[in-house]
């Protein structure tokens, strides 16, 4: 895609709004963390918005478990990761369920009608249920915030999930299903009255509602239409804002970073969303695999290490170096023939990475995207000394950094 | 420890149960591990039915690759083991199927699709009708009068914390006073919380956040639920690295000289380096490992990490040796 990042660095300074998406347990908020340190280094103010993350991790950037605010990470913590002047983190753990709540807030007709809204049992569910709307009220945080320009770049860590798109489709849904027909039906029963063909299918709907009524014994046409009516007055609002967050996200000041993990079963979810982001016209900027293991040195393990033929005296050349390095008494035939299995072991892991890995690299390069590996490292990430250490991988050269 | 959860010395062998639920985060390796148990099931001479619940069908590809989807009907993979997949709108259509005796209005709603958004954000009746399907093939018995299945395994939704879900009959039999839902609602919160019938088999990695994940289920579990809890599997364990004695392995090769005259090997950094990060995910693993013992409060049961991944009927049965052994009361 011409005119997007070719690099992580040009990423974090070129936009202004930076959402990083992928499967659970790749380690996105990691990566979210780590460009939103990137900026900071590179002298602007960044703020990383996240959902649940690890709590070492949060804990880490002073976000406990409190807040739907941004908390700026203390310059002199800042200093020790090599932000210099001019450059600012802050972070915050969003509140979905809050976000939601505000969002009602600021756009029910009255204070009547907001308070049938959050009491109301169908609402409460809708929340969870709607799929995407804990990523929409993500994206609607972002969307204020970034309204405030107190912030040069927002590295937003979405919910994991399997369909990026929710968040942006989510507020669609909800209006579309508040337009349908059914719903139409249920909030106004002499609206569809005449029409033939419907009325079969309001006969059936209707008794499949009163059967589930009556074995449920909770009053589900009751609590809906009361949802329904008090949504209806808000939804012109809720249109309007749903159609700016998109234009935002959409727009040239924002980018997306497509997060994997190494195995073979995140690649092929990772390769999934890849394709929907691009068909959806998402301004995808690249691919970031996480934890990868590498070889040391960063170049491809030998196919070959010491096999048949060769293995007595490479055993034998391990061995008498052990001897001589770690004194008489050491075990070095075991330590040899231990060091070589170990050796093998890790070879074949990194193999299965690279292969593991392969398709995904070069679907993201054929796409014009750039393309990533952060090192499985030898700590897990739960500090900012580790939030660092994977910056720094992620800007390392992009001649090193696109080898797969 | 609650007394209402059995340590190792007490525990009753995994197939001694007739309803296992298999729980888990998404990439823990839950769907492999109700594959292997049912498997084990299986051979042991059990008629088992393993279910899948959910959009997507992972489980039959691991048993029989290549069968074709087995969905709600379910079928049989290999003498005994039956597999099927609990859609929740296949559920409802036949119950409402029984209860209206109209199968084409039915039919006609549920494919409808304001219906199914409406159905979509309405709570509970997933949940419910999920596990009034699994009450009702407990309960199916064979023309001998014995029950259709010895067991079943379920694969729950990972989802959310994936017990909610067994919340719901409970919440169910709380609120509503009478009538049909609250008789299934008691039938299948007895069956959850019999002991001697059910078992809850939480599923976790040896890391981080999936080990936070893990004592937070039990600490809500506990709290909350009545179902039986007698250990965690931990899945994916990498290998003691180094063989006992040689445990500073990678410490004396990065000792070695720069340069040794070696033919055909890699530098001793190398070496070193492999060695090292081989020691470092091994020890990181036991961390998290005995971080689960300890903050669960139970016994373990250590699976290994097979490097090709689970890719035929004997990964599996690789895999379920070491599930149906005694789990480790504590992690060494």
């Amino acid at each position: 895609m011409s005119g997007m990042p070719q690099g992580p660095a040009e990423l974090v300074l070129q936009k202004r709004i930076v959402t990083c998406v992928g499967s659970g347990g790749v380690g996105k908020t990691t990566l979210a963390a780590a460009l939103a340190l990137e900026a900071a280094r590179r002298g602007r103010r960044a703020l990383v918005i996240t959902i649940d993350p690890a709590r070492r991790l949060a804990d880490a950037l002073g976000i406990g478990a409190l807040g739907n605010e941004p908390k700026a990470i203390p310059a002199d913590t800042l200093a020790a990761l090599g932000v210099t002047s001019g450059g600012a983190l802050f972070a915050m753990m969003l509140d979905i369920k809050r976000s939601f709540d505000d969002l009602v807030e600021r756009f029910a007709e009255s204070p009547e009608a907001r308070e049938l809204i959050l009491k109301n049992r169908i609402y409460q569910h809708v929340s969870d249920a709607l799929a995407g709307s804990a990523e929409y009220s993500a994206m609607e945080k972002v969307f204020e915030l970034s309204e405030r320009l107190e912030y040069d770049l927002i590295v937003v860590d979405t919910p994991p999930s399997q369909h990026a798109l929710d968040f942006l489709e989510a507020p669609q849904r909800l209006l579309d299903f508040l337009d349908s027909r059914l719903v139409q039906l249920l909030l106004h029963p002499a609206f569809a009255a005449g029409r033939f063909g419907f009325r079969l299918f309001q006969r059936s709907a209707q008794r499949v509602l009163q059967l589930l009524e009556r074995v449920s014994g909770f009053a589900f046409l009751e609590e809906i239409s009361e949802f329904l009516l008090a949504f209806e007055g808000m939804s012109e609002g809720f249109r309007e804002r749903a159609r700016r967050v998109r234009a935002l996200l959409l727009g040239a000041e924002s980018a997306f970073v497509l997060a994997a993990g190494p195995s073979t079963e995140g690649v092929g979810h990772a390769a999934l969303l890849l394709a929907r982001l691009q068909a959806a016209g998402v301004p995808l900027a690249g691919v970031i695999v996480n934890r990868v293991r590498t070889w040391p040195g960063d170049g491809e393990p030998p196919a070959r290490i010491a096999e048949g033929a060769e293995e007595p005296a490479a055993l034998h050349a391990l061995e008498q170096a052990l001897a001589a390095s770690s004194g008489a008494n050491y075990p070095a035939q075991e330590a040899a023939r231990a060091a070589l299995t170990a050796i093998r072991t890790y070879a074949s892991l990194v193999r299965s990475d690279t292969q593991a890995i392969a398709p995904l690299r070069a679907s993201a390069l054929a796409r014009g995207l750039f393309w990533r590996r952060v090192p499985e490292l030898s700590r897990d990430v739960h500090d900012l000394e580790g939030v660092s250490r994977v910056a720094t991988a992620l800007v390392r050269p992009p001649a090193e950094g696109s080898r797969g | 420890m609650a007394p209402q959860f059995p340590t190792a010395a007490t525990l009753r062998p995994l197939l001694g149960r007739r309803l296992v639920i298999v729980t888990g985060k998404g990439g823990t390796g839950k769907t492999s591990v109700a594959a292997a148990l049912a498997l084990a099931g299986a051979s042991s001479g059990r008629r088992v039915l393993v279910a899948e619940v959910g959009r997507d069908e992972h489980l039959p590809r691991l048993i029989a690759p290549g069968s074709p989807p087995v969905g709600y009907a379910g079928r049989e993979l290999m003498p005994r083991l039956t597999a099927m997949r609990i859609d929740p709108y296949a559920a409802l259509g036949e119950y409402l199927g029984i209860q209206l005796r109209v199968r084409s209005a039915v039919e006609l709603v549920l494919r409808n699709r304001a219906f199914r958004q409406l159905m979509d954000a309405s709570p509970g009746w997933r949940e419910l009708i999920t596990l009034g399907k699994v009450w009702h093939l407990e309960q199916m018995r064979d023309s001998s009068g014995a029950p259709r299945f010895d067991l079943l395994v379920v694969d729950a939704p990972a989802t959310g914390h994936g017990i909610s879900f067994l919340d719901v009959p409970r919440v169910v039999v709380s609120a509503v006073r009478t009538g049909p839902l609250r008789r299934n609602a008691e039938l299948v919160e007895e069956m959850i919380a019999d002991h001697d019938r059910t078992l809850l088999l939480p599923v976790a990695l040896a890391e981080e956040l999936p080990a936070r994940e893990t004592a937070d289920l039990v600490a809500k579990v506990r709290g909350e639920l009545r179902i039986a809890l007698d250990r965690i599997v931990v899945n994916a364990l990498v290998a003691r690295p180094f063989p006992p004695g040689l445990e500073d392995l990678d410490a004396q090769l990065a000792r070695l000289p720069a340069e040794p005259s070696w033919p055909g090997l890699p530098p001793p950094r190398v070496f070193a380096a492999c060695a090292a990060h081989l020691r470092s995910r091994y020890e990181l693993n036991r961390v998290y490992l005995d971080e689960i013992a300890r903050s669960t409060g139970l016994p373990v049961v250590p699976l290994p990490f097979l490097l090709s991944g689970i890719r035929s009927v004997e990964d599996l049965r690789r895999l379920a040796e070491p599930l149906l052994a005694t789990p480790i009361a504590e992690a060494a």
